[in-house]
């Protein structure tokens, strides 16, 4: 079609389907006149987009549309070579495939020459002409080869085969800690069991000034037989004479780009490894509280929805302590608070020192265990658990063992460039003077439970809120801001008549009552429960004022927050006077700028006010 | 070996792109490329998992890694959008080219949609064929055409969409309706072209 044939036929068309069906023709046959061609054109564009409507063509995103070419997109590369059972490498004879990772695949075999099951890693060819991968395998034999601990996994040999470099290491028979994490909830005696026998490990890897670098539960091997803790992959370790960053960045862009590598976890990533600051042997005690945390929390103290949300919470968040989030002794949320403390200097500077309080912890409770079981035990904690990717990744294979979560490539220091890089460039503008405008801003996002048979269903997601809710789904409302501010939540129902409103922020639990948000604090409201909507059907707001100083008016409310009333206001006076405060203060300027899970809101001046629609059935 | 992107790096590239300087895009072209294939293999291996994959979380996961959001207008922010939803398309079409190759054995043949739906549901072809046909769309009406690129790959949605070209949303909304009814006569092989 020519241009100009285009722009007539798109002309009448416009107009065209903004009329009804019997005035659309008339319409049509008026405009193309006797240009037969032109309204036969203008005719079966309109039936197309009639069936086009009806057959929702293109509704959805390409993406999505194309979601089975891009996961069918493994199975075209080449296969790796593979090793079958019976059949002789070297002096090793292979027993059975444990599974593969982003190395190569790892076998469970017979050494024919001590006659002793070992697991044998098998770097894939591809890897092999790969020169820094295989420096990184090489690595990982030399450093776990030169540290004898019986909690470090014993390396026998680095050789190769027809072609083929393989690490033969000791066999555990037994499931990573990932594994046993999904399988139940630990009990407090067996976590702390398994952090002691980490922090020994690391004690005598730091003794030989190894930092390991990538503690986390698929690094660590649990023996099926008595217990028995093995810290495996050296394969990111340094030794503490060099400087460390500028590897850093390189192994970035190498893992960047080498094919078919999965992001890797960068949850128990510490803060100078976020930032790719030097790091020393108190980034494995850092990673070491973040595991202790996750075993305790049944979570992982830092999970956003992107990795550059986990990145900002490890830099600045405080994760909710341990005694309310699992009625952990306040001992070791000590210890796990200091272990995770943002400062290096801040922590324990030694394994051997936060070894020596876990130790003097497990004595106290070993003494009160037998008078009482552990409250641990049988905790039921509310906590969100994230990371669906890990969590599937691991069901897998029990035994996957020994070697696999070694071979898998952690890509955690992936952010690492980037992090300086955008650290490097900000630290001198901000020293430059720049006016701040008088605005206020305010993050939220909606957290979504799905309920069935009144018990939680599937696991919680966020999102940026304004979508329609079943009856069944109770959300929690997060809410923070860069700024410290007063802030106040109201919920106003569907019903009709004159509005009656709930105070939702502050109660007594959230903020102790206080309606003063700190900076970059983080509010979940509420905190340990969901807020439930009732049956009515319809428009649920969530009011959000956010003032640089505090509002008289519902400073006043505040009496009527309360877990038993849902802190419904039952003066109508002050009802009526805080809608009179609503209607004349909401913010008409206000920019909104919404992403896939957060929401952020812009008001110029000193106070926002704006209401989150929910609309339910 | 590929350079990694730094982000005042990529966000200097996007204001010379804006200012005029087409071979700034090229320079960008394959470092957002990069960056976002590397978050779609990502997503998908999430979706897998039962998760979604959802493009506009991607693209605003891309931006947030590669821009420097200290140093970018705001008018960046939409041509990243922009240059994204391209690549986005680009990075499919590749998927499916490959796709098709391996299937067919390198033969390219003609499915029509009806067929494809019914008989083996076969988006390579069905996603080459729709490029093509957006190619012969942009040549006719370049906006148009760059409607659906934002829409259907980019995953915005009208109002971004008419942020970033610069229009209203009533006309993003009467371009989309004109474009995807063309596009499906084109794919049904309904036309008389």
């Amino acid at each position: 079609m020519k241009p100009e044939r285009w722009q007539q036929v798109s002309r009448i068309f416009k107009s065209a389907i903004s009329l009804d069906d019997g005035a659309r023709s008339a319409y049509v046959v008026g405009q193309c006149g006797s240009d037969e061609a032109l309204r036969a054109e203008v005719e079966k564009l309109l039936e197309s987009y009639r069936k086009a409507n009806a057959g929702n063509f293109m509704d959805g995103v390409a993406a999505e549309d194309a979601a089975s070419l891009l996961l069918g997109e493994n199975e075209l590369e080449p296969e790796p070579r593979t090793l079958t059972p019976e059949q002789q490498f070297g002096s090793y004879k292979i027993l059975d495939s444990l599974g593969s990772g982003g190395m190569g695949e790892v076998y469970r075999a017979r050494d024919t020459r001590l006659d002793r099951i070992v697991a044998l890693k098998v770097l894939s060819p591809g890897i092999s002409l790969d020169k820094r991968r295989m420096q990184r395998f090489r690595q990982e034999a030399k450093v776990a080869s030169s540290l004898n601990q019986p909690n470090i996994l014993t390396v026998y040999e680095f050789g190769e085969v027809d072609g083929l470099t393989f690490i033969a290491a000791e066999f555990v028979d037994g499931q990573t800690l990932r594994t046993r994490l999904h399988e139940s909830r630990l009990k407090l005696g067996e976590i702390l069991d398994i952090t002691i026998q980490i922090l020994s490990a690391l004690d005598a890897a730091h003794e030989a000034r190894i930092v390991h670098r990538d503690i986390k539960p698929e690094n660590v091997m649990i023996r099926r037989r008595d217990g028995l803790v093995k810290v495996l992959d050296f394969g990111l370790a340094k030794t503490t004479e060099k400087k460390v960053a500028p590897e850093a960045a390189e192994a970035a862009t190498q893992l960047k780009t080498a094919p078919g590598i999965i992001m890797g976890t960068i949850n128990y990533m510490s803060p100078e490894q976020a930032q790719a600051s030097s790091i020393d042997e108190r980034t494995d005690i850092w990673s070491t509280g973040v595991l202790l945390y996750e075993m305790v929390a049944g979570a992982m103290p830092f999970s956003g929805a992107t990795s550059s949300h986990t990145i900002v919470q490890i830099l600045e968040k405080h994760p909710v302590p341990l005694t309310e989030v699992a009625r952990a002794p306040a001992d070791l949320d000590r210890i796990v608070r200091k272990a995770m403390a943002k400062s290096p200097d801040e922590r324990y500077q030694s394994a051997k020192d936060m070894l020596v309080d876990l130790r003097a912890l497990k004595k106290v409770l070993d003494v009160k265990a037998e008078v009482v079981p552990s409250e641990l035990s049988t905790a039921a904690i509310a906590v969100e658990r994230t990371n669906e990717a890990d969590r599937g990744r691991d069901k897998k294979r029990v035994l996957a063992g020994a070697l696999i979560a070694m071979a898998v490539v952690t890509a955690a220091i992936f952010g690492i460039n980037l992090w300086r890089t955008s650290r490097a460039r900000t630290s001198p503008s901000v020293a430059a003077p720049v006016a701040v405008p008088d605005e206020r801003t305010l993050t939220y996002w909606i957290t979504v439970q799905k309920f069935k048979n009144n018990k939680p269903y599937q696991n919680p997601f966020t999102l940026a809120g304004e979508i329609n809710f079943e009856a069944s789904y109770q959300i929690r409302v997060n809410v923070r801001s860069a700024q410290p501010g007063y802030l106040y939540i109201l919920n106003e129902g569907p019903a009709s008549g004159p509005p009656e409103y709930n105070v939702v922020f502050p109660t007594p639990t959230a903020n102790k009552g206080s309606s003063l948000l700190p900076a970059s604090q983080m509010v979940r409201i509420p905190e340990k429960s969901w807020l439930q909507f009732d049956r009515q059907q319809g428009v649920e707001k969530l009011w959000l004022i956010f003032s640089a100083e505090a509002v008289t008016d519902l400073e006043q409310v505040k009496q009527f927050a309360s877990e038993q009333t849902s802190g419904l206001i039952t003066d109508p006076a002050q009802n009526k006077s805080i809608k009179n405060f609503l209607d004349s203060h909401a913010t008409t300027k206000l920019e909104i700028e919404k992403g896939e899970s957060l929401t952020t809101l812009k008001a110029p001046g000193k106070l926002l006010v704006h209401a989150i629609k929910l609309e339910h059935h | 070996m590929a350079r990694t992107p730094h982000q005042h790096e990529i966000t200097q590239l996007l204001a010379e792109w804006r200012e005029g300087n087409q071979s700034a895009l090229d320079e960008l072209y394959p470092l957002v490329y990069d960056e976002l294939h590397r978050l779609a293999r990502r997503y998908m291996s999430r979706e897998r998992k039962g998760h979604t994959l959802q493009t506009t979380a991607l693209i605003h996961e891309a931006y947030v890694r590669l821009v420097d959001q200290k140093n970018v207008a705001w008018a960046n922010r939409s041509h990243f959008f922009a240059i994204s939803a391209q690549i986005m398309r680009r990075i499919l079409i590749d998927y499916a080219r490959r796709h098709a190759y391996a299937k067919r054995g390198g033969g390219a043949r003609q499915v029509s949609l009806e067929e494809a739906a019914t008989v083996v549901p076969d988006q390579s072809h069905e996603l080459l064929r729709l490029d093509e046909a957006l190619k012969t769309l942009a040549e006719m009406d370049p906006r148009r055409s760059q409607v659906v690129e934002l829409r259907y790959f980019g995953g915005l949605n009208n109002e971004e969409i008419a942020g970033v070209l610069q229009v209203s949303e009533n006309t993003v909304t009467r371009d989309w309706n004109m474009a995807r009814a063309w596009l499906y006569q084109q794919l049904t092989g309904s036309s008389a072209n």
